[in-house]
């Protein structure tokens, strides 16, 4: 049976670049020659745009008319502290997802670092509604497979957004029945519960965000592109991991003004 | 595949509209002589304390941080990186009008938060040295529950001068974000197509605003 969290954390995803999908490495070289006209990386690399847009569209709309007027109800019962509880608490279930990714990809501290913030979270932190771990220096991580095959040297593939799921590319679509198996939190919980807590996990995540994801609508000129960019540049970021030194710098082309003057 | 996504999703937009307010601005002169982490530096608590001055009202604070950030950022740069090899199609006229189309678009949209800073603390983590001369900054935003935001500042030279010329947030950079938005506009439009829907949307912000 499909999760249905997972369905309806699609549409949250279609407001949101960073999902819990798939991640990219610079592009191959020629890729980039061909995408890189418009971002100065391979973020415009959209050969399915017209089906793309159809269903970023649907996704918009399913969100418009459903889960953003929830989580408006939801955001006006729930005081914020509350939110990031529930937040904390459904993050604190993702350890396995997070843990095993992590040795996945070769960083058996990272790993090691999870197992603590789960025992520390899920004791002083009374079942996971608080993060002591972070303020004790256990960093929280977030990784998926899309990420461990990325850090595998995977390309991401061209942009691809997902009914209810959002943006996404092959790479990542590859990884979510993967982190699936990964995340024990189904094996032990009747359907029923799951998928209630699914859905709470989802209005809640999405009540955190009105404020920005109507702002990010405001601030583009074209939001779906927008969108497609943010998601590419923060799997870039995220396959990288942010904390290595240089990874992280979008490519000196992106800067360079002599490119830009010479051509006419 | 639930929460800590949707975290990390919440944060970056946070800090889209964090780091953004601090682009939002032109190109003024800035003080000489200050290194890059200094320019840096500088701005982030000049806006910060225009923010916690209870004394101001919000009106007041928007145009005191666009007069801060303005100094530190260098527009014209900005603009060019932005519209990239599509620049050599603008006009003068169309290039300065950009400018200053391009500049309240993001005053408008991101000035907001002002309204919203909710004790937001900024710290200085490092700085790296880029080929060709420039130099990123890197800080976090520091928001206790929700979690941290990365926010590297892409910084540049001109005439002895350090000035902020991208904005890179959790990994996005700004520069690369807007491009990928104005290149297609521009290819299928010309300049004057990218003019009338910055214009549009402008327009449609003030009416906002005064309503």
């Amino acid at each position: 049976m499909m999760r249905l969290s997972t369905i309806a954390l699609l549409a949250v995803l279609v407001l949101a670049p960073t999902t819990t999908c798939l991640a990219a490495d610079p592009p191959p070289a020629t890729e980039t020659e061909t995408t890189s006209d418009a971002a100065g990386t391979g973020a415009d690399y959209d050969p399915w745009q017209r089906m793309n847009r159809g269903i970023f569209w649907f996704n918009d709309q399913a969100d418009q008319y459903v889960l953003e007027p929830v989580a408006k109800g939801w955001d006006v019962i729930m005081p914020e502290p509350a939110e990031t509880s529930i937040s904390n608490f459904f993050g604190n279930l993702r350890f396995p997802v997070v843990m095993l990714n992590n040795l996945l990809q070769g960083k058996p501290g990272d790993a090691a670092i999870d197992v603590g913030r789960f025992m520390v979270n899920t004791t002083f932190g009374i079942g996971g509604l608080f993060d002591p771990a972070t303020i004790w220096g256990l960093e929280r991580h977030s990784e998926d497979f899309g990420q461990t095959l990325g850090v595998w040297g995977v390309p991401p593939g061209p942009y691809l957004v997902l009914p209810l799921l959002g943006p996404s590319n092959p790479r990542d679509t590859a990884g979510i029945p993967v982190d699936w198996v990964f995340s024990v939190t189904p094996l032990f919980l009747s359907s029923f519960w799951w998928t209630g807590a699914g859905v709470i996990n989802i209005v809640n995540a999405r009540a955190q965000i009105l404020d920005e994801v109507q702002q990010a609508k405001e601030a583009s000129l074209d939001y779906y592109v927008f969108v497609r960019n943010a998601y590419y540049q923060r799997r870039v970021a995220q396959v990288n991991d942010q904390k290595e030194e240089g990874t992280n710098a979008p490519s000196d082309d992106l800067y360079d003004l002599n490119v830009i003057e010479d051509t006419k | 595949m639930t929460s800590t996504s949707s975290k990390t999703r919440s944060r970056l937009l946070l800090a889209l509209a964090l780091g953004a307010s601090l682009v939002a601005g032109a190109a003024r002169p800035a003080v000489a002589a200050d290194g890059p982490s200094a320019v840096v530096e500088r701005t982030t608590s000049g806006v910060i304390a225009i923010l916690t001055d209870g004394k101001l009202s919000t009106d007041e604070k928007r145009k005191r941080v666009e007069d801060v950030v303005l100094a530190s950022v260098d527009f014209e740069t900005l603009s060019k990186l932005v519209i990239a090899r599509n620049w050599s199609k603008f006009s003068e006229a169309q290039r300065a009008e950009f400018m200053t189309l391009f500049r309240n678009h993001l005053s408008m949209t991101y000035g907001r938060n002002v309204e919203t800073y909710k004790n937001e603390k900024v710290t200085i983590t490092g700085s790296r040295d880029e080929n060709g001369g420039d130099t990123t900054v890197k800080t976090k935003i520091l928001r206790g529950g929700p979690g941290d935001i990365l926010v590297d500042y892409r910084m540049r030279q001109t005439a002895g001068t350090w000035k902020i010329i991208d904005v890179i947030i959790e990994g996005v950079s700004l520069v690369s974000n807007f491009r990928s938005q104005f290149q297609d506009v521009v290819a299928s439009g010309g300049p004057e197509r990218l003019l009338s829907l910055l214009r549009d949307k402008n327009a449609k912000g003030e009416s906002l605003k005064t309503s």
